[in-house]
């Protein structure tokens, strides 16, 4: 497929070559054991070269593409690493309008989409009942006949496919019409309509206005979860971070809500309003600034259960702010009711235009997008046998809409359905043929972030299957039309992009840059018929005992990410809950029903039930339950087989008032069963205990210079950095502690003749900016080769002992972490603060935890093999060559930072084996991949330093400031981590390290560690009359 | 009693170092200094080198740039090989002769498969070895690989086991004896460049 190879990369000619990344993969694995040499034994290994040289790229060095992300509609801009022919890490395009260089853990974790290893690797037809493996020309013959035969019903012929934005959407319009085929439906259930919608009839036609968080003083969000899943999550992050560094000066944030999301949880004050709630506050604000609504906050806390008084604040703040930001994103019925007030609310509070701008929409959340309202006429279409023909792209809406709905029922009467799924998943499994299309990183394709500008998206490797771009595929069956052909005068979608795109020179200028000026034509279709199935009664007139709460998973979405093990590994945010569904419960009513953590309870509404264990949760309602969407898979790959349960199943079809799905609905009610499992966390504790590790500061008392109390430990008194964040002692390897020769030097004399002494590579991370979303995370597993743990056949063996299901090996999703032996070199820990009580009035702190690097290392001093140690440059080092395993290491560090490799999660010879063919595929060259009984942690990204420092090297030079830093700060979408050298003041980070809110974790244990807090600036409310504190931050 | 204690732990001791002994006996420090498998072509470096004189760069073309050394593209071979055939004529008071590899090359081209070579010099995954950083601070290829335009199969010069890499790193490279090592008289420059020392923590390559 000559078509889908980008220009810089080379491809070997004709067909019967062996593929490049074939024979590259014997290079880059090189495990091909031929035959035994001499009387050694050791293996012979392969060296395979190229054919042909490919011209651009230099063999051990990356090539960076450009592209676009995909794996939500907000279509970010990337940089994808390859080295060798293969994507090994996906960063944000630092130039790019939208996420300017930050990425998401989902978007980190696309390459493991690529990478999948349950991907087709052929078509699929069905034959005798299952989906067998066929070629290409029999799966198109086949479509083509089947095609032929639909046309008859042509108007009945469904195509879903994914919300997006580009050229890509319209092309498949132009194609489904040159056939007599309606418009496709654009399905996407993790789209808040309701806001879309609203916004729309009161914007003038913009869905998605930009917000600017770094204006408002005050900033309402009715359940708008803008940090994780609501809207463009990373630019609102940018913004929200942004917004928080001003620290004294930073906006006040409330959240409104049943439950407290991440984005609750970075809020200064959580107003528990009950589920359904909203739309009488907003009203009743409205009424009191004298703007329309109606009903009296009195009547409103009533309803929402809260204290009036905490309503007459809000009331009295948002009237007060200079600016404000309200934000809706409520999942009710009348969520569509509760965006449209909120939207009133903001004009009439002046916000339009200054922190609500309509004028700089986002343009990928735009276009017509389906919900569960459209798709109930498809489904009744379905059912009547009407559908001859259906197709379904990228959406999985056998998984992502309620049970109640049958869509799976209904999907299964249409005679001949196809998908282009390139996994396996619930949708998929029940088609007649899969056309497995390219992944994204493997396809042509374009996206709008923003008006005038044109993301351009690019295959930045071979494909690792014999798949097909789909619209190679679509192109390719109306070329063979006589009737169509001159319709399509094109042979592949580039050209078709590059046509519409200006031309061939026009495109290959912009791809270095992977933005283009322009716009992509826009859908002529109009939104689909919307048909909606029995809107539910309000919660507070229906039956039961408990407010049901089901919200977006923010790791896995509508389910889409539960078959990638990195997202299934990375803990929740906020319950810090992996590989596993939990129904959260307020501890107080659990209490009362005597329920305790990881009990099993059965949850059920009159659309269903599901059985899952309870998870005591502070921040949801004492009269709600909450459960995440995107676990329950049934046909989804390894991964995502037998792990947890899908929430949707206690649901109706009940739309949200503009077609999406109303996810807070329905009563419940609880019945605790007798079953009880571990919850599979990775959290500790929940509280500091005094110990200080997430520090905060108020803002009037950072104004004052006065700082936070926590409890004092004895030990020696803390001494003072020598300069440069160096240690004045070092408990080092050497063994000599407390000599006075010894005193200022690690393994080796500062003043080595190297001259690295002079470097000390430390890091600061800024609580104020941190939002606990866990990007960081992936990004670090995806960087240094980070095996997960969790998957069902990586528990350890049990044998002897009976197990449940006979096998003899400890299959529970996370029964290693359950053991605490996950291998998150960096974790996010999250505290609460205050709430002891049940109450709402409790504050959570973020704090990314990692290898500190320490000046005077506890690890240090108790290796019996020198495998770990202090390097000039400031680096605690860990050489997996001489580690044999002792863990004292691990058993000294006050961090807890030192993760051992359990099972030989790198060797892949064993069932613990953490990257089955092709996720191996994605491994940093650059980075020792681990085996079996070595201790492993953050490393500062060394292979980063290395790299800058040969490059600097080969270019003469010495390192620059902020020529490069390590794969956490690079993807942190709050800016929160910094990087650099703290010997050097040119460097950024280098200037923070004598912040007013720097401290360390543990000072008083004396470890001189090279990461920086500073610490979170919270902003408790002030009395509208109080005078601020006179005097400066220092 | 106290003593009597610290004696008992002596058999200890004496255990884990035979034990230790045994086990570095089987399976240690090994290395494959010398060997030089049969190749599927047998490819001389010497007609290359020696007679023809094309530099070490020329094949190997990413050495000064990459940590990899890079191995020459098939099509890098043809490049020369496609006008230099198999059919040697008589010249220069030689017979004509015909070369069994050259038409092994050709069969690999002709057939689009890359050659399999047989890996001889192979570091473990936990050392990180820059090319670059190496040519480019003057070593002599030689140096490490041996004379490796006068070898008709290539073998395995050094051991490559870390002190033989630390003997370099720490006691520094001269350049005079790159040079002899190559095979080739030092210029006065050489003689008189001063040595290279390395940094040798742990940290530089293993990561």
């Amino acid at each position: 497929m000559p078509n889908d190879a980008t220009e810089p990369m080379s491809r070997t000619d004709g067909t019967t070559a062996v593929r490049r990344r074939e024979f590259l993969k014997v290079l880059g694995a090189s495990t091909a054991a031929a035959t035994a040499v001499g009387c050694t034994n050791e293996h012979v290994e392969q060296l395979i070269p190229y054919l042909t040289s490919p011209d651009n790229t230099v063999p051990g060095v990356s090539t960076y593409f450009a592209t676009t992300c995909r794996e939500c509609a907000t279509a970010c801009g990337v940089i994808a690493e390859v080295r060798d022919g293969r994507a090994i890490k996906l960063e944000g395009n630092p130039d790019h309008p939208l996420n300017h260089g930050a990425l998401c853990a989902r978007g980190q974790s696309a390459l493991q989409g690529l990478y999948n290893p349950d991907r087709f690797r052929t078509p699929m037809l069905r034959q005798n009942g299952s989906l067998t493996p066929t070629t290409w020309e029999t799966a198109i013959t086949t479509l083509t006949q089947r095609i032929a035969g639909a046309r008859a019903q042509g108007q009945n012929v469904v195509f879903i496919n994914q919300a997006e934005s580009g050229s890509f959407p319209s092309f498949i319009d132009s194609w489904l019409g040159a056939f007599g085929f309606p418009a496709h439906i654009a399905y996407d259930a993790e789209v808040d309509l309701a806001a879309r919608e609203a916004n729309r009839q009161q914007y003038g036609g913009v869905q998605a206005p930009t917000y600017d968080f770094a204006a408002a003083k005050l900033i309402v969000s009715f359940g708008a979860d803008f940090l994780e899943t609501w809207g463009a999550s990373v630019p609102q992050q940018l913004a929200f971070g942004d917004a928080r560094a001003a620290l004294a000066d930073a906006p006040r944030f409330i959240y409104i809500g049943p439950r407290r999301s991440l984005t609750g949880l970075n809020a200064d004050d959580w107003i528990p309003a009950r589920a359904g709630s909203e739309l009488g506050i907003v009203n009743a604000l409205l009424a009191a600034s004298g703007a329309g609504g109606s009903g009296t906050l009195a009547a409103a806390a009533q309803a929402a259960g809260v204290e009036p008084a905490v309503l007459e604040r809000l009331s009295t703040d948002l009237r007060a702010a200079t600016s404000s930001l309200v934000l809706a994103g409520t999942t009710g019925p009348d969520a569509f009711q509760v965006a449209a007030a909120v939207n009133t609310l903001n004009r009439s509070l002046g916000n339009e235009g200054k922190t609500v701008k309509p004028a700089e929409p986002i343009a990928s959340l735009a276009g017509p997008v389906a919900g569960v309202a459209h798709l109930a006429p498809v489904i009744a279409r379905m059912n009547s046998g009407a559908v001859p023909l259906a197709f379904v792209r990228g959406a999985n809406p056998a998984h992502t809409t309620p049970k109640q709905m049958q869509f799976a029922t209904a999907f299964a009467k249409v005679p001949f359905k196809v998908s282009f799924s390139s996994v396996p998943d619930e949708t998929t499994l029940l088609c007649d043929l899969v056309l497995p299309d390219h992944h994204s990183l493997e396809s042509w394709g374009d996206a709008q972030p923003v008006p005038g500008t044109v993301g351009l998206q690019q295959p930045v490797m071979e494909p690792v299957f014999t798949t097909r771009a789909t619209a190679d595929v679509l192109l390719g069956i109306a070329r063979a039309d006589a009737t169509l052909a001159s319709r399509f005068p094109v042979a592949t979608y580039r050209e078709w992009l590059t046509a519409r795109l200006g031309g061939p020179a026009a495109l290959t200028a912009a791809l270095p840059s992977g933005m283009i000026a322009g716009a992509v034509e826009a859908r002529t279709a109009t939104a689909p018929e919307s048909d909606a199935p029995g809107e539910t009664a309000p919660l507070a007139s229906q039956t039961g005992d408990f407010d049901l709460v089901v919200y977006l998973s923010p790791t896995l979405g509508d389910g889409r990410g539960a078959n990638k093990p990195w997202l299934q590994e990375l803990p929740d945010p906020v319950t810090k809950i992996c590989w596993q569904s939990v129904v959260e419960i307020h501890p107080l009513t659990a209490g009362r029903l005597r329920i305790k953590p990881g009990d099993h309870v059965t949850v059920t509404t009159s659309a269903g039930t599901v059985t899952a264990p309870a998870y005591l949760y502070l921040g949801v309602r004492q009269d709600t339950v909450a459960i995440a969407t995107g676990q329950g898979h049934t046909g989804y790959g390894r991964y995502a087989e037998r792990v947890g349960v899908n929430a949707l199943d206690l649901l109706t079809g009940s739309p949200n008032g503009s077609g999406g799905l109303a996810l807070t609905q329905l009563k419940a009610s609880l019945t605790k069963t007798t079953d009880r499992s571990m919850l599979v966390s990775t959290e500790g504790s929940a509280r500091q205990h005094g110990r200080g590790v997430a520090q905060a500061v108020t803002a009037a008392d950072l104004l004052a210079g006065r700082s936070e109390e926590h409890e004092a430990f004895p030990g020696d008194k803390p001494h003072e950095f020598l300069p440069g964040l160096k240690s004045p002692v070092a408990s080092d390897a050497i063994g000599d502690l407390g000599k006075n020769e010894h005193k200022e030097q690690g393994m080796y004399k500062p003043d080595h003749w190297s001259g690295m002494a002079k470097r000390r590579w430390a890091m600061t991370i800024d609580l104020a900016r941190c939002t606990g979303c866990s990007a960081c995370v992936t990004a670090c597993y995806a960087e240094n080769n980070i095996p997960t743990v969790g998957a069902r056949w990586q528990g350890r063996s049990l044998r002897p002992f009976h197990t449940s299901d006979g096998s003899g090996w400890d299959t529970r999703p996370g029964a290693n972490i359950l053991k605490g032996r996950e291998m998150a070199w960096l974790r996010i820990e999250r505290y609460f603060e205050g709430g002891e009580d049940g109450s709402s009035e409790f504050e959570a702190r973020f704090a990314p935890m990692l290898c500190q690097h320490c000046g005077n290392a506890p690890c240090e001093s108790v290796c019996p093999v020198f495998a770990t140690y202090h390097a000039p440059d400031g680096l605690n080092i860990q050489v997996y060559n001489r580690c044999v395993g002792t863990r004292y290491c691990s058993n000294a560090c006050p961090y807890k930072v030192r993760y051992f490799n359990w099972h030989g999660f790198g060797v892949p010879a064993r069932r613990q084996y953490a990257f089955p063919e092709p996720l191996n595929w994605q491994l940093n060259p650059d980075v020792t991949v681990r085996g079996l009984g070595v201790m492993e942690k953050c490393t500062f990204c060394v292979q980063r330093i290395r790299e800058a420092e040969n490059r600097a090297t080969l270019e003469k030079r010495e390192v620059a400031p902020d020529e490069f830093t390590v794969a956490c700060a690079q993807a942190c979408p709050s800016r929160a981590i910094l990087f650099g050298d703290a010997a050097d003041e040119r460097w950024t980070m280098a200037k923070t390290v004598q912040d007013a809110r720097r401290y360390h974790v543990f000072e008083e244990l004396n470890t001189y560690t090279a990461v920086v807090y500073l610490k979170k600036v919270t902003h408790p409310r002030e009395e509208p009359n109080a005078a601020r504190p006179a005097g400066g931050a220092e | 009693m106290r003593l009597s204690r610290n004696w008992a732990i002596v058999p200890g001791f004496f255990a884990i170092a035979i034990a230790a002994a045994i086990l570095s006996a089987y399976s240690g420090a090994s290395s494959s200094q010398g060997v030089a498998p049969e190749q599927p072509i047998n490819f001389p470096h010497p007609v290359h080198v020696q007679t023809l004189g094309m530099n070490c760069l020329y094949c190997h073309y990413s050495a000064n740039k990459s940590p990899d050394p890079g191995m020459p593209a098939v099509g890098t071979c043809m490049g020369c090989h496609t006008i230099i055939g198999p059919q040697r004529p008589a010249r220069d008071s030689q017979p004509a002769r015909t070369s069994e590899e050259i038409k092994k090359l050709q069969d690999y081209s002709a057939k689009k498969q890359p050659i399999p070579w047989i890996r001889i010099h192979k570091l473990p995954e936990y050392v990180h070895f820059p090319h670059m950083r190496h040519v480019n601070a003057g070593v002599t290829c030689q140096t490490c690989h041996g004379k490796i335009q006068e070898m008709a199969r290539v073998g395995q010069f050094a051991s490559l086991n870390m002190g033989w890499c630390l003997n370099c790193h720490v006691n520094g490279y001269n350049a005079a004896d790159g040079m002899r090592a190559a095979g080739y008289e030092p210029t006065p420059a050489d003689t008189a460049a001063p040595i290279k020392k390395a940094r040798y923590d742990c940290g530089v390559c293993h990561y």
